[in-house]
Formats: structure tokens, sequence, C-alpha cells
């Protein structure tokens, strides 16, 4: 007992020396608060975003107009050297699109989306949200950011080299991979090796941060915290931890191996007698598997989709609730669906690759497997759909993000099952069907679950609420927009669009005229979307600018909130001053119910926050 | 503010903090060294070559196993100590661990040493032969390069009169190397002819270099920079221009699509030429007298009159014969050859007879057929102990592949001693550190071949670069031998800079230890694994 004593004298003197009054670096620089992390988090995945979003709109260039110089208000942004390097004569080449195509998954992937909805929602959220006064290793959480952004430039700086950056695709299979960027003499000056580097600079972030997650939430709830009180937003930032946890380590073997393969010329991924045109035949032992590669790689990809796809059903799951004033429906099965979910996610991942050839058995598994996770997932969408049933709703600026969200994750869910069937999957495996699918899921649906948060906790961050005008300004612009650019992609990939076409179809037409013809619809038939579907990738880009104007205005101009919990919403987040100070709560936090307990008819109030007292029964009676 | 349950642990869950997260990281590690361990399986399954069995030496193998165990032992004393408040015996017991890792490391670096020493080459027709890269003699000493080394007998040589940089790709320490190499050989390496561009636009050419000017990285960084000018300046000109044509084409074609149109629509070369600036893009310089100069296997593309370096260099002149010397050679391994005619459906000891190394070096036709006597007894010895199989008549028990194929270093020594396979006397040291080819010299043990250069398929020292087998033992074992050094320094920094905490709050210091501690059993946890599929399997 005695050495508990000296702890907190040894820690409060330690206090007293660097934590009061942080100075600014500490603040907002190097700060180990979950919120300033979390922030940190936010603003550099949107910045990812951005950057993301600008390699695709020069891609949808090329595929729209392959045979015109990139006009000036796209190609202002490079030096004249580097367009020189990778125009031709203007004109964006198949090199450089493969390098952005390559650059733009890996950025929205790894750099986008996961780090904003783990990064940045989970770590401002969940600790509020559990009643702790931070994370459980304030330390780690700030490294974690760090390495975060260093494996992101070290990524995004390759683009400087003369090599270029990487451009074997996001899943950056081997052998291509292995071989691209191998006239480069010195290897760690080159874009598909420092590809990898970030890779691992990136998976050791997502495990400093996995692993504080994980401990916060099973050791620092606060009393009354019961697991099933837990509001589902950290449900689901729990599973999420652990699908990084344990997921991202396969993918970093591969990542070693394939720099291994790079650098000191190994055979883990190559096989015997390669043969290029470049090269002739490779100096190598061979007798390596490229298929490992893929396994590898999928074991982690598989479940980084739901990596991506948890945070931003924890946020519409928190905000549909409070603005319907109606409990979460089948709050417990959808607890217990994205536990099944988690687990499943880990015995699907060979149906991204029905086209290998593994064998009839293992597909017939990995089909099986793959249909199931699919009650899960649909069990957690018809919950949220069913929580609207009978609801007063409120259309407050977030939830009509979050309406959106269902309908948009819904197509995008349901659009993937027929690539669940190896039979289905044979005709529209790797073409625009396949983009369509996922970009639904992520761009509509996961990207509109965030853009909830963002105006649900702007208030809790800031003190104040996001223009609603300027808020219809994007969204009704960006609702019609993504569906302009992903809806075509279905039907352009039922016609046999392959995926990598850089030039948007022409050539294959000018080589091919008529020999892909899927009932009437034919490559000729459905090649002149590109043009629409790319004029909706830039209205797009524009209509993000009010976003981006309301983030920052209204930081300063927005209208004020009235209370620390001006939603009138249950959970903990909204006990804490507004914004919460270092430490988060002023009081200790206590829970005294379920997360989402609204409309109680025994209540005067439409809402009960889970920290609220019960008051003592009248005993007199 | 004060994170709670960094010391005590929580009534409920009944942890502190880092003991959950230590769980949780270990857990981490598991799919980390899981999916070294998968591939390990798959390749081994995968592949589709003699996969080396039992290969490293089993000795230091097995003290490195005991090691570990052992402190994983201590640690665990360590901590123990610590928990009844003995700083000296925790002292004690965290040293002997620390010196273990410290001896495990010191194994595991000679061993890899060893490795790194130790040279196979793999010939068109699969035979495989292993040994040491001979040095380049003249007169019965070993001749020494410009920068005082030893020249391995490994080198594609070639009689260059020119030498081609590509003005963006070419690697400066590349020409350095070629400069001294010209240096050392007395010739120099001069520009073959004016380089004149023009730099600026609506001026007259001009000349950047002069033909006779020497090489060095200064000059082709000067022709560089002018070349990434001009690619500049020309795109922008070539890009404006290509932006005028698609405004007309447009406005003649209203209406029609833009790739309706495209084949029409071009840079006019003429509209251009004016502003047009020269790109360099190479340049050539002679070597002046022609020289010899040596380039290693990987960096160069050979060809019989003109070779190309990996950065682009093109390099004229005559390829010499460039033999590969192996000296002390201790393994001939027929086993991928007989695999292959196998897989070809012929039969595999005719296929070795008839092989490229018994056909040329009497001693490799020595070595064979000794060999095969040696097989024949054991063939014997197995078909008397233990019978012959009733359903199919043969022999229940035959000489595996190995013994069939492969004749290394020990059989090698049985035979110069002139006794029968595994009666040879073997030192310990050599159990460690492979055989004492100096110690054996005097009989002969150890042959040296020269391999012509078109005889070699692929050839790489014991690396990861050799096969998959070593690939994935490097890696494992690397990344292994790295968590072991990880490791020590945390433990390092508990025993060295822990007496503060331990004076302040013995039990927080005690909870790290066990965490340092539940690392060090994975660590040990790991080589348990790594150890029987690398060494004994």
């Amino acid at each position: 007992m005695s050495s508990h004593a000296t702890t907190h004298t040894g820690h409060d003197a330690h206090h007293d020396d660097h934590h009061h009054n942080p100075g600014f670096i500490q603040k907002y620089v190097f700060s180990t608060d979950h919120k300033m992390i979390g922030l940190q988090y936010g603003i550099t995945a949107m910045c990812f975003l951005a950057f993301g979003f600008y390699l695709m709109m020069v891609m949808r260039w090329s595929i729209a107009y392959p045979h015109q110089p990139l006009p000036e208000w796209m190609s202002w942004i490079f030096t004249d050297g580097w367009k020189a390097r990778w125009l031709q004569d203007g004109k964006v080449t198949g090199e450089t699109y493969n390098m952005f195509g390559a650059m733009h998954g890996t950025i929205m992937v790894f750099l986008g989306i996961v780090p904003l909805g783990f990064g940045a929602f989970g770590n401002y959220v969940t600790p509020l949200q559990i009643g702790a006064p931070d994370m459980a290793f304030p330390k780690l959480n700030m490294a974690s950011y760090w390495v975060y952004l260093l494996g992101g430039l070290i990524m995004c700086g390759s683009f400087f080299l003369e090599s270029g950056a990487a451009k074997s695709g996001w899943t950056n299979y081997s052998p291509l991979a292995g071989f691209a960027d191998g006239q480069v003499v010195n290897q760690w000056l080159a874009g598909q090796t420092q590809w990898l580097i970030g890779l691992v600079c990136l998976i050791t972030s997502s495990l400093l941060g996995s692993v504080n997650f994980i401990t916060t939430i099973i050791n620092l709830r606060a009393r009354g915290m019961t697991w099933m009180r837990m509001p589902f937003f950290v449900w689901s930032m729990l599973v999420t931890a652990f699908l990084l946890l344990l997921a991202f380590p396969p993918l970093e073997a591969a990542g070693i191996m394939q720099l291994m393969d790079r650098v000191v010329h190994s055979s883990f991924f190559m096989p015997s007698g390669l043969f290029t045109k470049s090269e002739g035949l490779a100096d190598l032992s061979g007798g390596g598997s490229p298929l490992l590669f893929q396994h590898l790689f999928w074991f982690l990809g598989h479940p980084e989709v739901y990596v991506l796809l948890l945070p931003a059903f924890a946020c519409v799951s928190e905000i549909i609730p409070a603005n319907t004033r109606k409990p979460l429906w089948g709050y417990k099965s959808m607890v217990y669906s994205v536990l099944v979910l988690g687990f499943l996610s880990f015995i699907v991942w060979a149906h991204h690759m029905y086209m290998t050839g593994m064998g009839a058995a293992v597909s017939t598994f990995f089909q099986t497997t793959t249909v199931l996770i699919s009650v899960p997932s649909v069990v957690i969408i018809t919950s949220m759909l069913i929580s609207l049933w009978g609801g007063s709703i409120r259309f407050t600026p977030p939830m009509l993000w979050a309406c959106a969200f269902i309908p948009m994750f819904g197509i995008g869910g349901l659009t993937g099952l027929p690539l669940a069937f190896n039979l289905a999957d044979l005709h529209l495996h790797d073409t625009y069907y396949v983009i369509g699918h996922f970009h639904y899921v992520v761009a509509p649906g996961i990207l509109f679950g965030f853009f909830a948060g963002v105006l649900h906790w702007y208030p809790k961050i800031t003190g104040r609420f996001m223009s609603p005008t300027l808020n219809h300004l994007h969204f009704w612009p960006s609702l019609i927009c993504m569906n302009l650019i992903f809806f075509p992609m279905l039907l352009q990939g039922m016609a046999g669009f392959h995926r990598r076409w850089y030039n948007g179809g022409d050539a294959y037409l000018s080589k091919a005229a008529d020999s892909v013809n899927v009932f009437g619809n034919t490559v000729a038939t459905h090649i002149d979307m590109n043009i629409i579907m790319s004029m909706g990738a830039w209205t797009l880009a524009l209509a993000q600018i009010p976003f981006i104007i309301n983030l920052f205005i209204s930081w300063k101009t927005g209208k004020k909130v009235e209370s620390d919990n001006p939603w009138n919403a249950t959970t903990l987040e909204w006990a804490t001053p507004t914004p919460p100070g270092h430490g988060n709560f002023t009081f200790d936090p206590a829970v005294y119910r379920g997360p989402y307990e609204y409309s109680r008819p025994d209540h005067e109030e439409d809402f009960i926050p889970q920290w609220e007292e019960p008051k003592k029964p009248n005993t007199k009676h | 503010m004060e994170i709670p349950y960094i010391v005590t642990p929580r009534k409920d869950t009944g942890l502190f903090n880092s003991k959950i997260a230590i769980w949780l990281f270990l857990a981490s590690e598991v799919m980390l060294f899981g999916g070294f361990f998968s591939a390990y399986v798959f390749l081994r399954l995968g592949a589709d070559y003699p996969w080396p069995e039992r290969t490293l030496p089993v000795l230091p193998g097995l003290i490195n196993t005991f090691i570990l165990i052992g402190s994983s032992v201590t640690v665990v004393f360590a901590w123990a100590s610590l928990k009844m408040r003995q700083w000296r015996k925790f002292q004690f017991f965290m040293g002997i661990t620390i010196a273990c890792a410290a001896i495990f490391m010191v194994l595991k670096g000679l061993e890899y040493n060893v490795k790194f020493h130790h040279q196979a080459v793999r010939l068109n027709d699969y035979t495989v032969i292993e040994g040491h890269l001979g040095y380049e003699m003249e007169d019965g000493k070993e001749v020494l390069n410009h920068h005082g080394q030893k020249i391995e007998e490994n080198q594609i040589q070639v009689e260059t009169s020119g030498l081609t940089f590509n003005i963006v790709r070419f690697h400066k320490p590349w020409v350095e190397e070629l400069l001294s190499q010209a240096e050392h050989r007395k010739s120099k390496i001069v520009l073959a002819a004016d380089v004149s561009a023009i730099t600026d636009e609506g001026k007259p050419a001009e000349t950047l270099a002069k033909a006779g000017e020497p090489l060095s990285v200064e000059l082709l960084s000067r022709l560089q920079e002018s070349h990434l000018d001009a690619r500049s300046h020309n795109g922008a000109v070539r890009t404006a221009e290509l932006r005028k044509e698609w405004v007309e084409a447009k406005k003649n074609n209203p209406g029609k699509r833009g790739w309706e149109v495209s084949s029409g629509v071009n840079i006019d070369a003429d509209t251009i030429a004016p502003h047009v600036l020269t790109e360099i893009g190479t340049v050539a310089f002679k070597v002046d007298p022609p020289a010899m100069f040596d380039f290693k296997p990987r960096d160069i593309q050979e060809g019989a009159t003109q070779s190309r370096l990996r950065d682009d260099t093109l390099v004229d002149g005559k390829m010499l014969a460039s033999p590969m010397g192996l000296h002390y050679v201790d393994a001939i391994d027929f086993r991928h050859l007989a695999m292959k005619a196998v897989e070809k459906g012929q039969d595999p000891m005719v296929a070795v007879e008839n092989s490229w190394l018994i056909k040329n070096h009497p001693f490799a036709k020595d070595a064979w057929e000794w060999n095969k006597g040696q097989v024949a007894k054991i063939e014997k010895e197995l078909l008397e102990r233990h019978g012959v199989d009733e359903k199919t008549g043969k022999a229940k028990y035959e000489p595996t592949a190995k013994e069939r194929y492969r004749i290394g270093w020990k059989e090698f020594v049985a035979m110069a001693d002139e006794v029968d396979r595994d009666r040879e006397e073997i030192a310990i040291k050599e159990e460690f550190m492979g055989p004492d080819y100096h110690g054996r010299e005097a009989k002969h043990t150890f042959p040296h071949l020269e391999l012509p250069r078109e005889q070699i398929r692929f050839a790489s020292k014991f690396t990861p670069a050799w096969n998959t087998y070593y690939a994935i033992y490097f890696t494992i074992t690397g990344l292994h031998g790295l968590h072991v050094i990880g490791g020590a320094l945390v433990l390092c920094y508990y025993l060295f800079f822990g007496r503060k905490m331990y004076d302040t709050n013995p039990e927080w210091l005690a909870n790290r230890v066990e965490i340092g501690g539940l690392f060090w059993h994975f660590v040990d946890l790991v080589w348990i694994f790594a150890f029987p599929i690398f060494y004994l399997m």
C-alpha cells in the first residue's frame, strides 16, 4: 500500500515540473492528450484524403480525355521538371497513371480512412465515452501518431524520386512489385522500396494504437461502465483494434519479405524461370511463391475492409439514437454481430483470389464464409434502419449524413454479393464493377459516416456548431456526384471495362472493337459514361469546398453551444466541459444505465444520461 | 491527471495496464511470426528444388537453445528476487540473463559469418557446387586491386573501349569506381566527341564540353543539369502546342468526341522547332587506351561486344572469359540435377554421370565413384538390418537422396583419410565453424575448380539470395535476433537504471520486469520453433 502512496508523490512532483502549463509545442505538437492526438490524426488524415482525391482527379482526366494534355487547373501543382518526367507532351502516361492509381489506393486506405476513423474519432471519443482520463499509454499514443506521419511522408515523398512512387497497385503483388524499380541501383531510393518502408511504419503505428485502445477499454472504464453499458461506438472501436492488432502483422511479414526480395535479392515471391523483356532471365534463385504474397496481403486486406467500415458504423450508431430520440434498436444483437463480424473477417480473405486457381475446395470454403459474413453486416445495418422507425427524427446536419449513409452503404454491400460467388466473380473480377462496389462502401458510405461524425462532435471539440447552410451546400452535391461517379462504374464493369485501363477503354476499342459483348453491353456503348463520371468527380471536388470553409469558419463564428450537451445525448462524452480539458472529467464519472436511454415513458425529459444518478425511490409510500 | 492501474491491478479485471498491453503485443507478435512460419511451410511444400534438410551445424544451434531456455529461467528468478525485495539477487540473475543473450548473439554472429563467406554455384545442368571464392593470383601471389583489397574470382571482365552514360540515371559511385579502375590500369576515360546543345531559346548551339575532356562526376552533373533544363522547357513547349492543336481540333469537329478526332491531333514539329532546346540524353566516352574493367556479375547484363550496367551505362568492348575460381570446394550436390532428370523421365544416375562437372573435373569423378561405393555399402547394410518389404519385393529402407547425390565436406574428409563414411575424425571446432581447410590441405581434401562463366546458371554466397530456404532462415532468425537484442536492451535498462525506481516504487519495477520477462519467454518460444524447423527437419 505504501508503494501506491509513493507513486502519487513521486508523480505529482513530476507533474508540477512539466505538465501544468504546457508550452505551445507540448500542447499542440508533441501532445500526449488523446484529444489533441485525435485532432492531429484527423487533420493529417484529411490532408492525405485531399491529396488522394487529387491523384484520382488526374486519373479521371486520363480516363475521360486520354489524348489531351492535362489542363492547367490540375497541372499547375507540378513543377516543369516533374511534368517533363511524368507527362508526355502534357498527357498522362500509362506509367504515371499506374503510379497515381497505386498511390491513390494506398493513401486513401492506409493514410486517409483508417487514421480518420480509428486514429481521429477513436482517439477523441473512446476515452470520453468510457469515462477515462486519457488513453492508458499517452506516450505510446503520441508515438503512434508520429510514426504514422513518418510513414505517410516517406510514401508520399517518393513522388519526388527519379523512379517515382510505387506503381504496382495498392495490393503490391509480386513478382510485378518485386521487379518494379529494379533498375535503381540504390534500392533505398526507389519508390517501390519506400512504399514498403512506409508500410512498416504504418503497421507499427497501428500496433501501438490498437494495444492502447484495447488496454484502455478493458482497464479504464468508469465505475458502473459494464460491458453491456458501453456505447456501440466503443464496441466497434474494440473490434477494430483487435483487427488491426492481429491482421496487420502478416502483411508486415509479407512487407519484410518483399523488402528482402528487393534489397538482398531473395526469391520469397519470385518463381523459378522468371523472364522479363528488359532484363531477360532474372538473376534470382527462384523457387518462391507469388501466391504466398497474395495470401499474406489479403489476410490483412480483408479485415482491413472492416477496419475502414466499423468506425463509420460507430459514428452513425451514435448519431441515429441522438436524433431519433429513440434507443438504438437491437443494441445487443448489434454488439454480438460486430463480434461475429470481427471473427469472420479473418477467414474470408481468399475471396479476393478466386482467379488464382487455388482449387475448388478452397474456393468453396471461402465462398461459404463470405456469404456468412454478410449476415452480421446485415444485422447491423438493418438495426440502424429499424432504429429510424417511429422516431421523431430531427434532421440535424449530422443526421442528414447518417441517413444517407444507410442506403449508400447498402448499395455498396449488396453489390458485393455477386463477387462473393466464384462463378459471378469469374466475369466481374478486375472490372470496374469491383471498383464501383468498394467505392460505394468507402466513399459515399464510410466517408459520409465520418462527415456525420465531424458534425456531431464538432460542438464538443470547439464549443460551436457548424453552419447548416454550408452543410447543405456540401451534402446535396456530394450525394449526387458520388452516385454519378460510382453507379456508372457498376454498369461499365458488367460491360467488361477493365479496372486498370489508363485510357478508359479507348485503346481497347481501337484494337478490339467488338470482342466483349455482354447481353448487348459493350465497351463502345459505355465509353461515353467516362466523361460524365469524370465531370462528377471534379464537381465532387468543388462540393468539398463548403465543408472546408465550414470546418474553419465555424471554429470562430459558428453558433455557440448553450450547454455541454447540445444534442441532449446520453453518452459520457457530453458530461465533460466544452471543450474537455486535459484529464477530461471535472467529476469522478460513474455510470448508472445503458447508453441509449431515450424517451423513457417514466421520465419527464426525453433522455436520461448515463451519468445521471438515479433518484432514490420514495420509501414512504 | 493520473492514469489509474499503472502499478496496482484493477479489481474486476485483476490486471494492471501494461500486463494487458504486453499480452496484446505478444498476440500481435504471434501473428507476425505466424506469418513467417506459414511462409516457411508454404515455401517448403511448394519448393521446386530439393529443400536443404539438416544442412546447418546442429551443435551451435543446440547450445543456443539451452542458453535461451536457461535465460528464461533466470529472468523469472530476477523477477522473484525483486518481489522479495532482494536487489543483489535481482542484479545477479538479471546479469546472467543478459550474458546469455550476449552469448546467443555471438554464436549467431559466428554462424552468419561462415555463411556470408561461403559460395554456392548452380550450373546450367543443376549441379550445385559449394566452396569459397578464390582470389585473383599472379605468380603465386594474390593481386590487390586499386583499393588495396584482394579481388574475388567472380568478376565480369570487359576489355573496354567505350562507355556511354545515361545522363539522368548514371550512378555516381559507379562512375567514381570506373575512374579509379581506369587510373589503376593507366588508362584515361575521355569525351568521345564535342557535346554541343542549344541551351537558350533562339540562340545557336554552344559547346558544353570538348572532345577529350576527361570523365568526371562534375562533368556529367553539369551536362545533366543542362539536359533536365531542356527537358522541362521542351515539355512545356510541346504541351502548349498540343493544347493549341486540341482547341483547333474541337473547333473544326463540332459534336465529335475526343477519341474520334485524336488521331488527327499532333504536334507540328516545324512550329515548335525554333523553341526547342537540345536534350542531351546520353554521353559517349572513349577509354584510351582500351583497358580491362571488372564488374560485379549482378551489376551487369553481359554481352559479347556490348554490355549494359544496371544504371543504363553501355560498356563497349569484348567480354573476357571471366571464369569463376572456386577454392576449397567443400560439397558437390547432384540432388537438384537428379530431381530435374526424374521430372524429365530420365535415369538420374545416368544424368549425373553425363553432367558437365563429372566429365570435366577428375576430382568430381573420383568423388562420385567413391560415393557410389559408399552408397552400395549403405544399401547392403540397410538390407541386412531391415530386410525386404514382402509386398513390393524391394528393400524396406533405402539410402536417402542426400546420401546418394550429395558429397559433402565430411565425405571429402572420409575419402581423403581413406575411411568409410561417418568414420572420419572431425574436431569439435569443425563441428562449429565448418571444415579446417588449411589443416587438411596436405591431403588435398578440398579441390580447386575453375568454372567457365557460360556454365553458371546462378551463383550466390550463402545469403538469402541463394534459395528460399536460406531466405526464410535468415529472415526468421534475423528478426528473432533483433528481438533478442531489443529484449536485452530493455532488460539492461532495468538492471542499470532500475535502482532509482527500486528505491521509490519497487512494485512498479517488479511489474516492468514481469512484462520484460514475458517478452523474453516469447523470444525463447520463437527459438523453440525456429530451431527444429531450420536445424533438425
